[in-house]
Parts: structure tokens; sequence; C-alpha cells
């Protein structure tokens, strides 16, 4: 054990190529375009697996040799244990993508026509409104929301517009109800086109 | 109408957004599948191809009849159900025996597939009985033979067993981590027209000792063979269409380096910005100070008035062409010509 230890220790970590080789660091790689021997890889060879792993040792060798001259970052993550980390460049090798490139998002009827006529859209102020009465921050849709309120009270006054008209009989909290269920209606509707001209 | 899949709870929603392209990809997954026809040498084979691809893979046990190079829209579906692009189809039979079918997909779409059918002498991982490395580390690569850059069926083997294996993208790398290589090598060189030679896969361990020569940076580096040992013979190839190769191969331009403006370097190392500033307006420019120039003193109304005519019958006077400055004096083209050559030194 000790005599092959020692024998290490003298061998060079130098290697000399006819072609030099090029490399690839992002990707740890090594292309090594040197003649091959046809009969030191031949199936029949004795000594093939020999001549298989001098040839790769040689590369590797010269691409370990690469790497660690590359910049290093020496990082201690708790008290004991450090890690060396190489900064290892760009891939140069061109290999396809999984997926095509995302698409840009596209754009909306309204934001087509809001750009058009150069319409800021509005500030996001959230979608919770003081109630005075109750003293509390309430939605302004949705559970519980601000936009219902006429809906559960004991007396309701009858709207002008629908006045003299035949829905005038009917329940104006009923009619609340139905409006806000027609623009959510309508809104998807307007989704639906917009995904349609957009496809 | 168009079908648009909504999810119906959060879960669904994040798996779907996991799916979608995105700019900075994940790292490619792996699909290992058995054909109608795999058997058990090929089933260890895959064993120990996927626990070098671990933990980014999936191994089915079932056989699945697919036929690839006859009918691709049962691996396009595998491909999108289970979101690899990359998988491995085994088949065995009296023309083509021990066969692996390598192929990647794009867009859960087939981008390219190779037959390589394993030779004789294959060895795996149990053959070795070597100290074998952790699971998920990037592997390094090294490949032999000059046909890997000029024969595009090799071209395509190296791109797909760098694209195979390489694992997640870093540009930071453990040297802990540097621990086993894949090497590729062509069994020997060959002309046109002779068939093509076996490409030999072989993985080892590294093995790193301190040399005298190299000093303290420098690491003699001896190998350990590990497996799988795989001879692969070629079989048939499929080819990407060149537009999807285009596709394929395009690059985010939102990732690529903003380039800096006006700031240049000089051959000493020094570094320069250029300003670029507005006219000058000379109306506001502070002239001397004087007790009688002050605002106060300002006649109002008539003054402005015979300000603004003066200057219309200056600008009379110097169309007509009667320049009364002489030759020696620099004109207003001659200062225009050396502003933009002005330099501003940054503070280094």
């Amino acid at each position: 054990m000790s005599t092959e230890k020692k024998d290490y220790k003298s061998l060079p970590v130098t290697v000399e190529k006819p072609i030099p080789v090029t490399y690839d660091l992002g990707n740890l790689s090594v292309f090594d375009s040197n003649v091959l021997d046809k009969n030191a890889l031949d199936s029949s060879n004795a000594k093939r697996e020999e001549s298989i792993k001098d040839l790769t040792r040689d590369n590797v060798q010269l691409l370990i040799n690469q790497l660690l001259s590359l910049p290093m970052k020496t990082t201690t993550d708790s008290v004991s244990s450090t890690m060396t980390l190489l900064q290892l460049p760009e891939p140069t090798t061109e290999l396809p993508r999984e997926k095509p490139l995302p698409k840009a998002k596209q754009l909306t009827k309204w934001e087509k026509f809001a750009a058009k006529k150069g319409i800021k859209s509005k500030v996001k102020e959230g979608r919770k409104i003081y109630d005075e009465a109750s003293g509390e921050w309430v939605n302004k849709w949705g559970y519980k929301g601000a936009n219902k309120k006429l809906d559960s009270q004991w007396l309701v006054e009858v709207d002008e517009d629908v006045k003299g008209t035949e829905k005038e009989l009917v329940d104006p909290r009923s009619l609340g109800r139905q409006e806000r269920k027609r623009l959510i209606k309508k809104n998807e509707r307007q989704q639906k086109k917009n995904l349609k001209n957009n496809a | 109408m168009i079908r648009t899949v909504k999810p119906k709870n959060a879960r669904a929603k994040r798996a779907l957004e996991k799916k979608e392209a995105k700019l900075v990809e994940n790292t490619k997954q792996a699909l290992f599948i058995p054909g109608q026809t795999s058997n058990k040498a090929l089933h260890d084979i895959i064993v120990d191809l996927s626990a070098l691809k671990k933990p980014d893979m999936k191994r089915f046990n079932r056989k699945n009849d697919i036929k690839p190079f006859e009918d691709v829209s049962n691996l396009e579906f595998l491909s999108e159900k289970n979101d690899t692009s990359l998988m491995v189809l085994t088949t065995n039979s009296k023309k083509r025996r021990n066969n692996l079918t390598f192929i990647r997909t794009f867009g859960y779409k087939i981008y390219d597939m190779i037959e390589l059918q394993v030779a004789e002498n294959m060895k795996l991982f149990q053959d070795f009985k070597a100290q074998t490395f952790n699971v998920g580390l990037k592997p390094m690569f090294t490949f032999q033979g000059s046909a890997f850059d000029t024969h595009p069926v090799y071209k395509q083997i190296k791109s797909l067993f760098l694209d195979f294996f390489k694992g997640e993208t870093t540009n930071l790398q453990d040297v802990a981590g540097l621990q086993h290589v894949i090497s590729m090598t062509i069994q020997g060189d060959f002309q046109d027209g002779e068939p093509l030679p076996n490409v030999l896969f072989r993985v080892y361990k590294l093995k790193t000792y301190r040399s005298e020569q190299g000093g303290k940076k420098l690491p003699r580096v001896e190998l350990q063979e590990t497996g799988p040992r795989l001879d692969f013979k070629i079989g048939r190839v499929h080819t990407p269409t060149a537009d999807m190769v285009k596709e394929a191969m395009k690059r985010p331009k939102q990732l690529e380096p903003k380039t800096k403006k006006n700031v240049e370097r000089d051959d000493m190392g020094d570094q320069f910005g250029r300003v670029h500033l507005g006219k000058q307006d000379l109306g506001k420019l502070q002239t001397r100070k004087m007790k009688g120039l002050k605002s106060k003193f300002d006649q109002v109304g008539d003054e402005e008035d015979y300000l603004n005519d003066r200057e219309s019958e200056l600008n009379v006077t110097e169309d007509s062409g009667d320049d009364s400055y002489g030759e020696d004096f620099t004109t207003a083209t001659d200062i225009q010509v050396d502003e933009p050559a002005k330099k501003k030194q940054r503070s280094n």
C-alpha cells in the first residue's frame, strides 16, 4: 500500500495531447478529438478496458486541472462544515429546450382600447371598505360584501328608473341580486370572447 | 370553441403552473418504459441507468406495447402526462437485440429518437462491487472521438447524453461533488461508407491523490470503474426537423445580459462614462449681479415687448448674411463638433 501511495506522488498531473482538447466547463465536460486506436478498442483485445480507462483518465485529469483553476468561493454553512464552490462559466454546448419559450400574455379587447386611448389602469385600492354603521372593515364584494347591503333591509326604496315600468312591483332586493348575476355572466362572456379572439 | 382547462382546486392549479413553459427551465425529467418485448437484462440496464439519473426520473414497471418508429402518439401522450421530455424504451427482437430507444421531446412532440443496442459484454453496477457515489450529483463528461464533433449521428448521441445526465444547471459547483465521470468513446475512427462503430459507455468514480508536481492545488486523478459498462450499437435514427431545431434552440431575450451604454474602458483599464447633457437654456444663465438688475427694478409690461422686438430684429440681420464676426472667431458650429467628445471621468 505504501509503495502505491509513493507511486501516485511522483506521477505527473499534466497530460500532453497532439490535438488540444476542448472544454465545456459549464457542463463539466471535455471533448477529445484525437485519433483513436482501433485495435486497442476492439472487443477482442484483452487490454481494451485498460486503454479506455487510461484515455478517460487523461481527459479527466485535464478537465480537473481546468476546473480547479476556476475562481473559487468558500462558504461556511454551520460551525464545522465548509464548502468550496467553483464558479462555473455559462454552458457552451447548445442543447434543445424542453418546451417552447413562454408567450407574452395577449391583451384583452379593453386593454387594447385603453392603450389606444391612453387610459391608465386604476390604482388598486384593495377590496375592503369601512362600514360606518358597524365600525368594521368589510369586503366590497363577496362574503358579507358591502354591495349586498340592501338585500337584508326590511325597508327598501324603489329605484327611480324602475318606477312606471313592469318591474315596479318586483321585490327590489331580488332586482339587485339579478343585476349582480348579470354582470358576472357578462364578464364571463367577455373573458371567453377574448380567449377566442386571441387563440 | 376552444377548450380551456380550469383547475378546480389550488393543488391542481400549482401542478398546472409547474408544467407550463418557463423562461429558465427545470431539469429535464426522464421516463423509463419497458416495451412489450423487454427482458431481464434490459430491466437491469434501465435500473442502472435510472440510478444515474436519480432523482429526476420515473420508471414504469409494466410493459407497454409501443413501437416508436411506427406510431409516436403513445409516446407523446406519456410525455405530456408525466411531464417528461426524456424517455427510454426497451425492446428486444431477433433483428435488434437488447434495444434501448432514447427519445427526446420538445413541447410534448417527438424531437429526436435513436436506437442503441447493447452488445454482449455488458456489465452492471452489481458486477463491479465498487463503492459508488452519492445520488443526484452532477457528473463530469468525457467524449473521445472526433466524430462527436463532425458526424451527425454521433453529434446527436453527444447532445442526447449530455442532455440526459447533466442534471441541474448551476453556476456554482461544489468541489466535493465532483465524484464521477461518464465516458463516451467511439470504437475507433472510421471513413465514410464504413459501418458506424459502436459507442462505449463507461462510468468511473474519481480518486484523487496529492501529487508533488501539482503542488497543493492540482491532484493526480485515478479512476475506478463502477458500471454500468455498455457498448452501444447504433440502430435506427430519427432526426428533428429544421423548424423544430430552430424553435428548440431559441434563447430567451430577457435573460441576455444588458449592454451598458456610454461606459467604456481605455487601454489603462480606467473606466469612462459619457454623459449627454441637454441644450443649455441661456435665458437662465446667471450673469454678473448688480443692484440695478434686481427684479424689483423690473419695468412691467412694456419692457418685455420691447425686448422681443429687439430680438426679432437681430434675427433678421443675421439671416441677411451680413455677418459681423470675423473668421478668427469660433462660430457656433465649431463648438457643436467638439461637444460630443467631452468626457467626464468617473470617480475611480
